[in-house]
């Protein structure tokens, strides 16, 4: 008995095909039991996210016609035109187990190392454990790939540092602030990478979130959003005492805040330091406000490198984690199997 | 291992130092991206040592090894050392390790030079009253030491947050605002500690003298360490003076006390009998 999978990818196929072959979490049950009472596999799962969608089968007989047998299923039950199946690839033990490995880990995300991955293959395993469409075969897989993916993740520094803008901008509050818990965040500017930003601040903890924008209606809606309060633009400087960190991103042609507004403005402070985070392009703050005490600033650019640097070092682990990935497949597939497993793999249109 | 002599003990907690202070060169080197478990243990060992040093010698005359400048130094170093190993704990505070290891070391070599323990394990001081002087404004010294360890820190960390380097995001180190918190905690400790030491060390003089104060080289100089630090507390405190301004000023104070300790312990009659 051996594990196959069937698949899409963001890495094989555009959003607009993996949308048509996506499943909801409701219908996947159905599914299991289609392709189980069909005789199509033994053992199956469905993993469907939105960067994947596999189909993961145990099955006693020859792989490849599994393979087939399971791309079939996947284009019929989803009714798909062959023709978009291009990037649907097939994999066979044990390039199919290395796979799964290498999903759980976060090495086969969008975002390298990411760890939500994780969490949605083991609600997609559950779902079919609890619904018995596993076996010996499947748990055994499963089971041992969320354990390489905790010894990657304790072994490794594949998580290490954040490759997102808004991460970085948190990771930056957290160098700077003993605790976001007590830290307010004023965001200038209603943009979609500040509202992000806001947003990480505030799932680490930021006490208060204020939003100013020359559309005080823009203010209003984002600051309704993010369970903040709007300021008028004209007077954003009036809640300054409070501030810890602003978030800028106008499209102000000029900088909206420089070292003369911002000194006299720190005066009115406690010395506890103070975070600027630049994201608007033309800047929105003076690089000179640098020279002030306690004031510490980021652009745009400043973050991406940082993020960049971050990808880097993630990208410098990524040997160590297929070393452990292909000492764990070994470990999984040679007491049954140890010579004739040469595995398939089938790229029914391109490769995984 | 139980036939070494004190000072053999205290020599190889020293070496231990070094090493460590070794190790945290390659650790900043690499930006302290590695684990700081390692200068923790490093440190932690060498503790080991230092204390059977000054338990050997404090047993051998059944007194606090503070009697002379070796011992007084060992005791600063002991007490960073102490201090460190408890601060420790808390995981993201290891790194002040790699800080304080090269002061350690310097410390330690200062102590092993042989005219500090000219008279070997005898008392110089024979009083209690005195020694418990001399344990809590060394401990007061150690205190203030770490505390210069944890601004540095700060001043290194704060530069890295202003040139935007990246090492300022990698690095394993804690939160400025908690390096300094850590930093001002450590001197307003020092400074209690240092208080009740001079003021031990007035009663001292008026049993052993009948004057309360003396105009001694080495208690001017103790008042004058005192208004460092409690001026510097009270800038932070009341005239928010803090952030670069006060670990500036730790580590600018703990500087002069390093460098001016022993010259105007050597210039105290009363200290240097």
């Amino acid at each position: 008995m051996s594990v196959v999978l069937v698949g899409i990818s963001h890495r094989t196929s555009p959003v607009e095909i993996r949308e048509r072959l996506a499943y909801a979490d409701a219908a996947i049950p159905d599914a299991l039991r289609c392709l189980r009472a069909a005789r199509l596999a033994d053992e199956a799962v469905i993993v469907s996210t939105c960067n994947r969608v596999e189909v993961y089968g145990g099955v006693n007989d020859d792989p490849g016609a599994a393979l087939d047998r399971l791309r079939q299923f996947l284009i019929e039950s989803r009714g798909i035109d062959p023709s978009l199946s291009a990037g649907l690839y097939g994999l066979s033990e044990p390039q199919s187990l290395e796979h799964l490995f290498r999903v759980v880990a976060g090495l086969e995300s969008m975002v390298l190392g990411e760890t939500e991955v994780l969490g949605q293959v083991k609600r997609a395993y559950d779902l079919a454990l609890r619904h018995h469409h596993t076996g010996r075969q499947l748990n055994r897989a499963f089971q041992r790939a969320f354990n390489v993916a905790k010894q990657i993740r304790t072994e490794t520094r594949i998580q290490r540092g954040n490759i997102s803008v808004a991460s970085v901008a948190v990771d930056l509050a957290e160098r700077i602030f003993s605790s976001l818990s007590e830290r307010s965040v004023l965001v200038i500017g209603a943009g979609d990478t500040s509202e992000k930003t806001a947003r990480a601040l505030l799932s680490r903890g930021a006490r208060e979130v204020m939003v100013t924008n020359r559309s005080h209606d823009r203010a209003l809606a984002l600051a309704s959003a993010l369970g903040g309060r709007a300021l008028p633009f004209t007077d954003w400087s009036a809640a300054f005492p409070d501030v810890d960190i602003i978030v800028s991103s106008t499209s102000a042609p000029h900088c909206i805040l420089d070292r003369a507004r911002l000194s006299p403005l720190l005066d009115r402070r406690d010395r506890s330091p103070l975070l600027l985070i630049d994201i608007a392009v033309p800047r929105d703050i003076d690089p000179d406000v640098l020279l002030l005490e306690d004031v510490y600033l980021y652009n745009i650019d400043d973050l991406q490198s940082i993020a960049a640097e971050a990808l880097r070092l993630r990208q410098e682990e990524l040997g160590r984690c297929e070393a452990i990935i292909r000492e764990k497949v070994q470990t999984l597939t040679s007491p049954s199997k140890p010579a004739q497993d040469t595995g398939h793999e089938l790229a029914f249109g391109s490769n995984a | 291992m139980s036939n070494l002599s004190d000072r053999e003990f205290f020599a190889l907690a020293v070496l231990l130092y070094g090493v460590c202070s070794i190790y945290s060169i390659f650790l900043w080197r690499n930006g302290f991206r590695r684990d700081n478990r390692i200068v923790y243990l490093f440190l932690l060992a060498g503790a080991g040592l230092h204390t059977i040093a000054m338990a050997k010698r404090g047993f051998s005359f059944a007194r606090c090894p503070v009697t002379n400048l070796y011992e007084a130094t060992a005791f600063t170093a002991w007490a960073i050392v102490a201090l460190y190993l408890g601060l420790g704990l808390i995981r993201r505070l290891r790194f002040l390790g790699a800080f304080a290891s090269p002061l350690l070391f310097g410390l330690g070599v200062f102590a092993l030079m042989p005219k500090l323990d000219i008279h070997g394990p005898q008392p110089q001081f024979t009083h209690g009253l005195s020694s418990l002087h001399a344990s809590l404004t060394l401990l007061a010294y150690g205190a203030f030491g770490l505390g210069a360890v944890a601004a540095l820190m700060y001043l290194l960390q704060a530069r890295d947050l202003k040139l935007r380097k990246i090492r300022a995001i990698h690095a394993h180190l804690p939160p400025i605002e908690r390096l300094e918190h850590v930093a001002a905690w450590l001197l307003a400790c020092g400074l209690l500690l240092l208080s009740t030491g001079l003021l031990l060390g007035i009663a001292w003089l008026k049993r052993e003298k009948g004057v309360y104060l003396q105009a001694d080289p080495k208690i001017l100089w103790s008042g004058f360490v005192w208004c460092l630090y409690f001026g510097l507390l009270i800038l932070r405190g009341w005239y928010g003076q803090g952030g670069r301004r006060f670990a500036w000023g730790t580590v600018v104070c703990f500087g002069f006390v390093l460098m001016t300790f022993w010259g105007f312990n050597l210039l105290s009659d009363i200290h240097n009998p």
